[in-house]
């Protein structure tokens, strides 16, 4: 058999390229290092995220796909990169105090949280089913280890084996999922799926259908929407508090990425049939995650059951369907990043070794005690609610504008109506570090420079997103259309 | 013809009945052992379709490592004796629902799906191809799969190492 290589674009893959080196060049520093080359580890993780931030910025405006059809090069996986590289940079900074305070900081988490991000990258730029089944994989992987990277907490535990053996279970519903579609369709690349399904007659409808309702358990499972759900809290408030913002940004947009790109691209010929049941979705997504946030006393779970409510809203978009609908998705989720890093790292800046004051009504007196926290804090809980002038706000104008201009108007006034319930648990925050008699004494401040620059940084995009939405909006319009492969 | 449909039957009843035998045994180690059988019967099925590598990477795979991970596994829990251990159904009725309802859906698959079915296996040596592909039009997801190897590796290897300074040992369950 003669054989001749295929025809390798290195550019096209290069930032997940930079992040897999950089990964194995921090696993043989950690390896080889004395104690003081340990300490580079997460500067170095900084650098190498950045250069892949620059490698996928050069990437913007193109539009191929490369490496038989596996590999799409195009804004809207641009975007997607830019959102898991802000959220692996400000995990990082997160870390870089929170690691050493818990005594969990050895070396191979950051090499986990890079690796995790190159499984983003790839679900994101996957144009084939195989290829968006082994980012999520990866991406999985890395997280369930880092989940449970608290060895001496029983809550780390249980939360790693939780969402290791439910996450296993999502994985091959998935898998089925995507064998059903093969088996209907005859290929998992995502261009021959939609050009198939475009044809008239479909021979193996029943196939089809039972195999796009198992994909969309599978991804329903990793994006956290009701009713596959229920590992969210215990999974975000046992995991070290650095990985819970980790997964609430990073994983989820990740599985919205390779969501959208299969069910709006692929699957686009059968937007009736999966239409309405992504709609039922939204709306139990929403009102689920609001009402049980509310009940909630702890932190963690409170923005775990928000972080489950907003992957409702970001549904609103997918149900919509249009141009409009595609690009709040993406501009949300951005905006989700930066609002729910801040807030989960107020709560690593508040917590002390162990984290053993996690209640709302521990934060009774913070506003008056650190000013700045306090403000930081309202920030992101009004954005979190969609308050204006915020990111949150606009975000949520825009995806229940697209659902409007779709047709969906019962379903935006469902959204508005639950957006309207979250406002309580949000500003509830807010009260009780303003106006609360403090209890005992009020919670220290860890000192921790990089949490800080993490803070600063997301408050202010938070608050720049608000008040100048159009920067990113016009941009963020150009990513909508999908490549297929 | 026949003789194809015989041997695919025969099979298939060894994949059923063994796997049965995996799920209602009542002693771990039988169990085990009964998978080995069921692993067997899937590599026939594999050959029966023309897919030789498939079936060797089979045997090698499940059989040759799982499989005896699982029963090395078995070996070394303590308490392997008490039969308690083992597996017993738990809330039968819910588990029939379950089954039900499973079978419906696939049942339902299976008969309202037109198959396109090609009259005669065409029987040829795939690892050939399967080679060419992983190296050509898979090279990629290749690739992909040794970085996930990686990572999988590495994150056993976190979760399980001995303890490192300031952990409690108490906590490791």
């Amino acid at each position: 058999m003669e054989f001749t290589l295929p025809a390798i674009k290195i550019g096209a893959i290069a930032p997940e390229l930079i992040l897999v080196c950089s990964a194995a060049g921090l696993m043989m520093l950690d390896a080889f290092a004395k104690e003081r080359g340990k300490t580079l580890l997460p500067i170095l993780s900084i650098v190498g995220l950045a250069l892949a931030m620059v490698a996928s910025l050069k990437l913007w405006g193109k539009s191929e796909v490369t490496f038989a059809g596996m590999v799409a090069v195009d804004s809207y996986r641009v975007f997607f990169n830019i959102i898991f590289i802000i959220g692996a940079l400000l995990t990082v900074l997160l870390s870089m105090n929170y690691t050493p305070r818990e005594e969990i900081d050895r070396g191979e988490y950051y090499v986990l949280v890079l690796l995790a991000t190159v499984g983003m990258m790839v679900m994101a730029a996957g144009t084939d089913l195989i290829m968006i089944f082994l980012g999520l994989e990866l991406l999985s992987i890395s997280v369930y280890v880092l989940a449970g990277f608290a060895r001496g907490q029983l809550k780390s535990n249980e939360a790693a084996l939780k969402y290791f053996l439910l996450g296993a279970f999502a994985s091959g519903f998935l898998l089925y999922g995507m064998a059903l579609v093969y088996g209907a369709v005859g290929s998992t690349n995502l261009a021959m799926i939609a050009e198939t399904l475009a044809t008239p007659h479909l021979p193996a409808r029943v196939l089809l259908m039972v195999g796009v309702g198992l994909l969309v358990v599978g991804f329903g499972f990793k994006v956290a929407i009701v009713p596959f759900h229920m590992w969210t809290p215990d999974v975000y408030e046992g995991a070290p508090t650095s990985i819970t913002a980790f997964m609430a940004v990073g994983v989820k947009a990740a599985a919205f990425a390779g969501f959208a790109r299969v069910f709006i691209g692929a699957l686009g010929a059968l937007h009736p049939d999966w239409t309405m049941v992504l709609w039922v979705l939204a709306v139990a997504t929403m009102t689920v995650g609001n009402l049980a946030a509310i009940t909630q006393s702890n932190i963690k779970r409170m923005l775990a059951y928000s972080s489950i409510a907003h992957a409702g809203y970001v549904l609103v978009g997918m149900v919509a369907g249009n141009e409009v609908g595609r690009a709040s998705m993406l501009f949300y989720l951005l905006a989700y990043t930066f609002m729910q890093a801040g807030a989960f790292g107020v709560v690593i800046m508040l917590g002390q070794k162990g984290e053993p004051r996690l209640n709302i009504t521990d934060y009774a007196g913070v506003g008056h005690k650190y000013p700045l926290i306090g403000v930081a804090m309202a920030i992101f809980m009004f954005s979190l609610g969609g308050i204006p002038p915020t990111a949150g706000f606009v975000g949520k104008f825009y995806l229940f504008g697209a659902a409007i201009k779709a047709g969906y108007v019962w379903l935006v006034i469902l959204g508005v109506i639950n957006s309207a319930i979250s406002i309580y648990y949000y500003l509830r925050v807010t009260v009780v570090m303003y106006m609360h008699e403090e209890g005992e004494e009020v919670l220290a401040v860890s000192r921790a420079p990089a949490v800080a620059l993490a803070l600063i940084l997301t408050s202010v995009a938070t608050l720049g997103l608000g008040i100048f939405p159009s920067w990113i909006w016009e941009p963020v319009q150009k990513t909508v259309n999908l490549l297929l492969g | 013809m026949q003789s194809f449909n015989i041997v695919v039957y025969v099979f298939a009843a060894i994949i059923v009945a063994s796997a049965a035998l995996v799920a209602f045994s009542r002693n771990l180690v039988y169990s085990a052992f009964a998978l080995l059988f069921t692993f067997f019967g899937v590599a026939g099925i594999y050959v029966m379709l023309s897919a030789d590598f498939l079936a060797a990477v089979q045997l090698l795979i499940y059989v040759g490592g799982i499989l005896v991970l699982i029963i090395f596994a078995v070996m070394l829990t303590h308490r392997i004796s008490d039969v308690e251990i083992s597996n017993q159904s738990l809330r039968p009725a819910q588990g029939a629902l379950i089954l039900i309802g499973i079978m419906a859906v696939l049942l339902g698959v299976i008969f309202k799906t037109q198959w396109s079915l090609e009259g005669q296996l065409e029987y040829q040596a795939t690892t050939a191809l399967i080679g060419d592909l992983l190296l050509k039009k898979y090279l990629l997801p290749f690739e992909i799969v040794s970085v996930l190897l990686l990572a999988a590796l590495m994150g056993a290897a976190v979760i399980v190492r001995k303890e490192v300074r300031g952990e409690q040992s108490g906590g490791k369950s």
